[in-house]
């Protein structure tokens, strides 16, 4: 149900040149004592922080922090549709998603907060991975807002906005057959390395982003950028889903603390 | 003249009941309610092999076989009946489409209202253009719920002297869970203002009017400035009314009054600050416990 | 820009209240919002500041660049602004929606913030003529509720204040060409006198009377409104009107007039807290949206 698989090639030729300047530069991913330029171990994710209904205004907000990257998710809707009525589903609702990252995100300031090509590419993804979680048949002709924005950065950007986002749309109270949870992982030295940080996106490692549905076990999203050998597709993609599968369970924390401090007290 | 600066601080919640921490009823998306296949399935499930799944995080709520998963905060799920407080968007031929924080516009018939000169009258082409003197976009009503579309949008009429169209008064948006459910939900308060607790999440606040007469059929309104007496009591309630919002208790009139109770040893402008909004709805709560006995 | 539907009977409501002096929060009419204020939230900025105003929330990020100084005046560095309304704010800002509110504003806090009067841009040169630094001041609008200059001025104004710029040091190589030299120790740096940095104060005529901290209902019911930078001294810096109303001369001398006072006493209660804020140190819990 709405899984894609997109794998490109043509990463492989700049991997390998940065690859070269990774070894140069003296970088080494794992040490031989099985750590991190983080200090993490090779399964380790980064500490992922989270809150559920920040904004007022909204029908649902989040925000997560995995590591340094930090996201802001807003979900408008189930709603009337906006402009063009070209776009009505007359059976289930239109997902509409926006990523956009702040101009003082990254470490070179960015010229645009949305709109160039990495953006309006990431935006689909994150529509594509919410139509296979939120149950959109139950709301014919309206439109599910997204909107996710980036305000710290580093690595696994994709990763961070779909947690944030389903933080968001649970907050909104919009059904979802389970979490959408997502995690980057890279393979360096036979060993795949979960939840990937900026160093090491950009330090040369083949990286794959995969979100899951973690219950039913269902990929949602998966995506990589670069060379791989196929035999190692198999390990690589069970350390995501195993990654996901810690990252749910944070998700799940955050819920239910949410659910506990802010059920309704009706003084009954 | 003054500007409240200050650092934030994290928000605790603020309860006397402990039983709201480790409740059991509380579910999230992806959670088997059951394995049963008596039961029926309700909003916020679905079934999964056979299980009873739910879909929102919230409440689990049974009526007798049937199982709803209550979220915390969602947009308005209308049932025929329900009174609601809406703001019109659109003049259409023959009808106005109303926004009532449903999922879709809702819709207002033409020949769902009450036109001036009684009720027996017939609706002529004429009516169809001059529908914009009756409402107007921008224009807010009260209405009831007449029935429900196959898509979910509501269809609403005002053939109640109670119901159309609002005049002066402040109307306060808020999540549809927080209204209680009552036999009525227009309330006028001993503290000298009336209330609407739209189902819908949308409240509306307005000077108890002096004599009921309206024989306009509910589209004249009162441009007569409201006394300043009347203003404060309901710019206080609705303070009141965003503080009880904001620490999620239930709304109704004896928890909406019991807030405002305690609310008068504090200026009106003040009620929004964190520690004065903590300090008047822990009141109230208390105050809601010992009512109960 | 966002905005909201007010019907005739709410209006008259509204103005009426205003005319009484007691708004529909019940606030009177030169009273602002509360206020929620914090530094440092974004650790890849070298000043950041989020300020919440009711529902109106603004995050501003500050960051500190070398590039060249503008010929006419080569003995100061400079400000850049960038306001990105994001569709976080308001679905109406998806796409390029946001563009025109975004250029009005950053043209705006241009005029404001990138003076000599406001800012010391004499301290942001390095060598005269060839390097300075420029700091790029960019506002993330992430809630709109109505009076979105005064908290983005304060949201400035507290991140110019905690913006810490690394020292340099120029050394001359052989052939006399220069080399800058940035230091590697973070706490050699540089802060900014945010003294005389103005806070903006948005005066909305609405009715017969103005009132200042708009929420989008009152802004709704105005014709036009005034906006006028004030620096800590009560003096004027910049002021224009905008809305597609327009205003008399004697209203336009009497909003002058209670903006000033308004303004004036905005700075004293910011400076205090970030002071406050700053002697915490490390100690102070961070709260971000974490809170």
């Amino acid at each position: 149900m709405g899984n894609v698989v997109q794998s490109e090639a043509r990463g492989a030729v700049r991997f390998s040149s940065v690859e070269v300047c990774g070894n140069m530069a003296g970088l080494e991913l794992l040490s031989d004592q099985g750590y991190r330029l983080d200090g993490r171990k090779a399964t380790e994710l980064r500490k992922v922080q989270a809150r559920m209904g920040v904004f007022a205004q909204a029908d649902g907000s989040a925000y997560l922090e995995q590591g340094n990257t930090k996201a802001l998710a807003v979900v408008y809707g189930p709603h009337e549709m906006r402009g063009s009525r070209s776009r009505t589903r007359h059976d289930q609702a239109v997902i509409n998603c926006q990523y956009s990252m702040a101009t003082f995100s990254t470490a070179e300031r960015k010229r645009r907060p949305h709109g160039d090509r990495k953006s309006t590419e990431m935006s689909l993804h994150l529509k594509q991975t919410f139509e296979a979680a939120v149950m959109t048949q139950l709301y014919p002709r309206s439109q599910i807002d997204i909107y996710v924005k980036i305000l710290q950065s580093d690595g696994g950007n994709y990763s961070v906005c779909v947690n944030a986002a389903t933080l968001a749309v649970i907050d909104a109270g919009i059904p979802m057959r389970d979490y959408v949870c997502a995690c980057t992982v890279g393979f360096v030295d036979e060993t795949p390395l979960a939840d990937l940080c900026y160093a090491e996106e950009s330090g040369g490692v083949s990286s794959l982003a995969l979100a899951l549905l973690p219950r039913g076990g269902q990929i949602a999203l998966l995506q990589m950028d670069a060379r791989l050998h196929q035999d190692h597709l198999e390990t690589l993609i069970e350390a995501a889903m195993t990654a996901c599968k810690g990252v749910s369970k944070v998700l799940d924390e955050v819920v239910r603390q949410h659910l506990q401090e802010s059920s309704v007290l009706s003084g009954e | 003249m003054a500007a409240d600066m200050r650092l934030p601080s994290i928000r605790k919640a603020v309860s006397l009941l402990d039983s709201a921490f480790d409740r059991k009823d509380l579910v999230v998306p992806g959670d088997v309610i059951t394995s049963d296949t008596g039961f029926m399935r309700g909003h916020g499930t679905y079934v999964d092999e056979e299980k009873l799944t739910a879909s929102v995080a919230g409440e689990v709520q049974r009526v007798d076989k049937l199982i709803c998963v209550r979220p915390l905060k969602t947009r308005f799920n209308g049932e025929v009946g329900d009174v609601i407080v809406g703001r019109i968007t659109e003049v259409q031929q023959k009808r106005w489409k109303v926004e009532t924080n449903s999922r879709l516009d809702s819709v207002l018939l033409l020949s769902a209202v009450n036109l001036p000169g009684g009720e027996l009258r017939r609706r002529s082409a004429e009516d169809e253009l001059t529908m914009r003197e009756y409402l107007q976009e921008g224009d807010l009503i009260s209405a009831e719920v007449q029935s429900v579309f196959s898509d979910g949008a509501l269809s609403l009429h005002t053939r109640s002297l109670k119901y159309g169209k609002l005049g002066q008064g402040v109307l306060v948006q808020l999540s549809p869970s927080l209204i209680k459910r009552q036999k009525t939900h227009f309330h006028n308060l001993p503290c000298g203002a009336s209330i609407i607790l739209g189902n819908n999440g949308f409240v509306w606040l307005y000077p108890t009017p002096g004599q009921q007469d309206e024989e306009a059929g509910g589209f004249y309104t009162s441009l007569e400035p409201v006394s300043l007496a009347d203003r404060e009591v309901i710019s206080r309630l609705r303070n009141c009314l965003l503080a009880l919002a904001a620490h999620k208790v239930l709304l109704y009139d004896t928890s909406v009054l019991y807030c405002y109770e305690s609310s008068v040893q504090h200026q009106v402008k003040d009620i929004l600050k964190p520690e004065v909004m903590e300090e008047i709805v822990m009141l109230t709560q208390q105050k809601l416990l010992e009512q109960e006995g | 820009m966002a905005t909201v539907q007010v019907s005739e009977a709410e209006k008259v409501y509204i103005l009426h209240g205003i005319r009484d002096d007691l708004r529909v929060d019940g606030r009177g009419c030169e009273d602002y919002r509360h206020m929620e204020i914090e530094t440092d939230v974004v650790s890849n900025t070298d000043g950041s500041a989020k300020v919440t105003l009711g529902h109106t929330a603004v995050l501003v990020g500050i960051k500190a660049e070398i590039g060249k100084p503008r010929p006419m005046v080569p003995k100061e560095g400079y400000l850049e602004f960038f306001v990105d309304c994001s569709a976080n704010a308001t679905p109406e800002f998806e796409g390029r929606g946001g563009e025109e509110l975004g250029t009005e504003l950053s043209n705006t806090l241009y005029k404001v913030f990138n003076n000599k009067k406001s800012v010391d841009l004499r301290s942001l040169c390095i060598s005269a003529g060839e390097h300075c630094w420029v700091l790029y001041v960019d506002v993330l609008l992430l809630q709109c509720d109505g009076n979105l200059y005064d908290a983005i001025s304060i949201a400035i104004k507290a991140a110019l204040f905690n913006t810490k710029i690394p020292r340099v040091h120029i050394s001359s190589d052989d052939e006399g060409g220069k080399e800058i030299e940035l230091s590697d120790d973070p706490y050699d740096c540089m802060r900014l006198n945010v003294e005389n940095v103005p806070c903006i104060v948005t005066l909305c005529k609405v009715g017969h009377r103005y009132v200042v901290d708009a929420t989008l209902q009152e802004k709704a019911c105005s014709v036009a409104s005034l906006i006028i930078s004030v620096t800590h001294k009560g003096t004027v810096t910049c002021m224009r009107k905008v809305g597609g109303g327009s205003l008399d001369p004697e209203s336009v001398y009497e909003m002058t007039e209670a903006g000033k006072r308004v303004g004036k006493t905005l700075h004293a209660p910011l400076m205090k807290l970030l002071q406050e804020e700053e002697s915490l140190g490390t100690k102070r819990q961070k709260v971000g949206f974490l809170g």
